[in-house]
């Protein structure tokens, strides 16, 4: 209450927004380009998360010897508002890389 | 019609101007190349760069926020449809698209498109699922760059396709349940025909759960032959906007019009002919809805 006063009143988001927020996690020294971990290889979180949270992406600021082709990437938990609180991905996380909190 | 239609349709609706397909009828080549060079080389990017100093990491949650929301809301609807010249490719400003039927598509394909057509695998699909999808048709200049971009060439099939593998290949997406959409990048140049799925793709993420206008939808709507519908239930599992429900009390189909997107995927599952696509300008209380 409150919160969304004279903020936006998507329909899908207005009963959500009654709950607390969503908060991801992804610990990046398990996963990704400094825990050694490709996860271009690995994709395990994407494909068991429903509403697709997860974006995976080449690192922004890193020197890539080809620009078109990048080796860098990591994943973030983009759209945490539309989290169905499933956690099929910190099951799911090879690493146990994922928190989800709220 | 769409405001796009009257902005840049000349008359017709706005995928059905020829003008549209060539670059150089719009800006020049260069400008063009640079543009969508610059976009494509790292487009996976474009969720998590900032709008107004404001990361777009949990978009969701920063547009519910009071007077602050309203702004970042405002900041990124402009800079979808931004027509501006110091536009910036790399957070896609100006890059969006609308659903359409498949026989537009076709006529697109068949008429319009230019040289050379290549067919590509998702971006969408491969940021947001992981999955390599070959199902992206796009062509004109950016074939060209997209040519030379590793992870979205397909090695083991023909990249560039005729006229006539193309419109197949719509044809066979569009029957499995993949909307086809047409979009603009930048505006009002078009370059892509996809086939896309909810919830991986980019510009109906935006649309379906922000209400950001990345995605229009169609200058059709579905009408339901109600005597005809025998309750198959076939087409609700074709429609990717839950737009279609069943209701075993009249065992026949409902539909809900505000979700309807006029994508006509469901009409593939009908054996009776229940369902149509009508211009959604006929149909009234939803003429002007895109």
């Amino acid at each position: 209450m409150g919160w969304n006063l004279l903020g936006d009143d998507m329909s899908k988001v207005k009963e959500r927004s009654k709950m607390k927020k969503t908060k991801i996690k992804i610990d990046y020294t398990k996963c990704g380009d400094k825990g050694g971990i490709d996860p271009r290889e690995c994709t395990l979180c994407l494909k068991v998360c429903d509403p697709c949270v997860f974006l995976m992406h080449n690192v922004l600021g890193v020197e890539e010897k080809d620009p078109r082709d990048p080796q860098v990437w990591r994943i973030t938990p983009v759209w945490p508002s539309v989290c169905m609180r499933c956690m099929n991905c910190v099951e799911a996380c090879p690493e146990k890389a994922i928190t989800v909190r709220w | 019609m769409c405001q796009w239609c009257f902005k840049h349709g000349a008359g017709k609706k706005w995928y059905l101007n020829a003008k549209n397909y060539y670059a150089d009828q719009i800006s020049t080549e260069e400008e063009m190349k640079d543009y969508l060079e610059e976009q494509w080389k790292s487009m996976e990017n474009l969720f998590i760069r900032k709008i107004k100093g404001f990361s777009s990491i949990g978009l969701g949650y920063k547009m519910q926020m009071p007077i602050i929301g309203k702004l970042i809301r405002a900041t990124a609807e402009g800079m979808i449809h931004s027509e501006k010249h110091n536009r910036n490719p790399a957070r896609g400003d100006g890059h969006f698209g609308q659903a359409i039927p498949l026989e537009d598509a076709q006529l697109i394909m068949s008429e319009l498109a230019a040289e050379p057509i290549i067919e590509n695998y998702c971006l969408c699909r491969y940021m947001q699922r992981g999955t390599k999808e070959c199902c992206c048709i796009n062509f004109g200049l950016l074939s060209e760059i997209i040519e030379k971009i590793p992870r979205y060439i397909p090695k083991d099939r023909v990249v560039r396709i005729d006229r006539e593998t193309a419109m197949e290949r719509l044809e066979e997406h569009n029957k499995k349940g993949y909307i086809a959409s047409v979009w603009f990048q930048p505006v009002p140049y078009i370059n892509a025909i996809c086939s896309c799925e909810s919830p991986e793709c980019g510009g109906l993420r935006l649309r379906t759960d922000f209400d950001l206008n990345a995605f229009y939808k169609a200058e059709y709507i579905i009408q339901l032959d109600q005597d005809k519908c025998i309750g198959c239930k076939q087409c609700v599992s074709m429609c990717q906007f839950s737009a279609i429900r069943y209701v075993p009390s009249q065992n026949r189909v409902i539909i809900d019009y505000d979700k309807c997107f006029g994508c006509g995927v469901c009409r593939h599952a009908c054996k009776q002919e229940a369902l149509k696509l009508i211009p959604r300008e006929q149909y009234p209380g939803w003429d002007g809805t895109y």
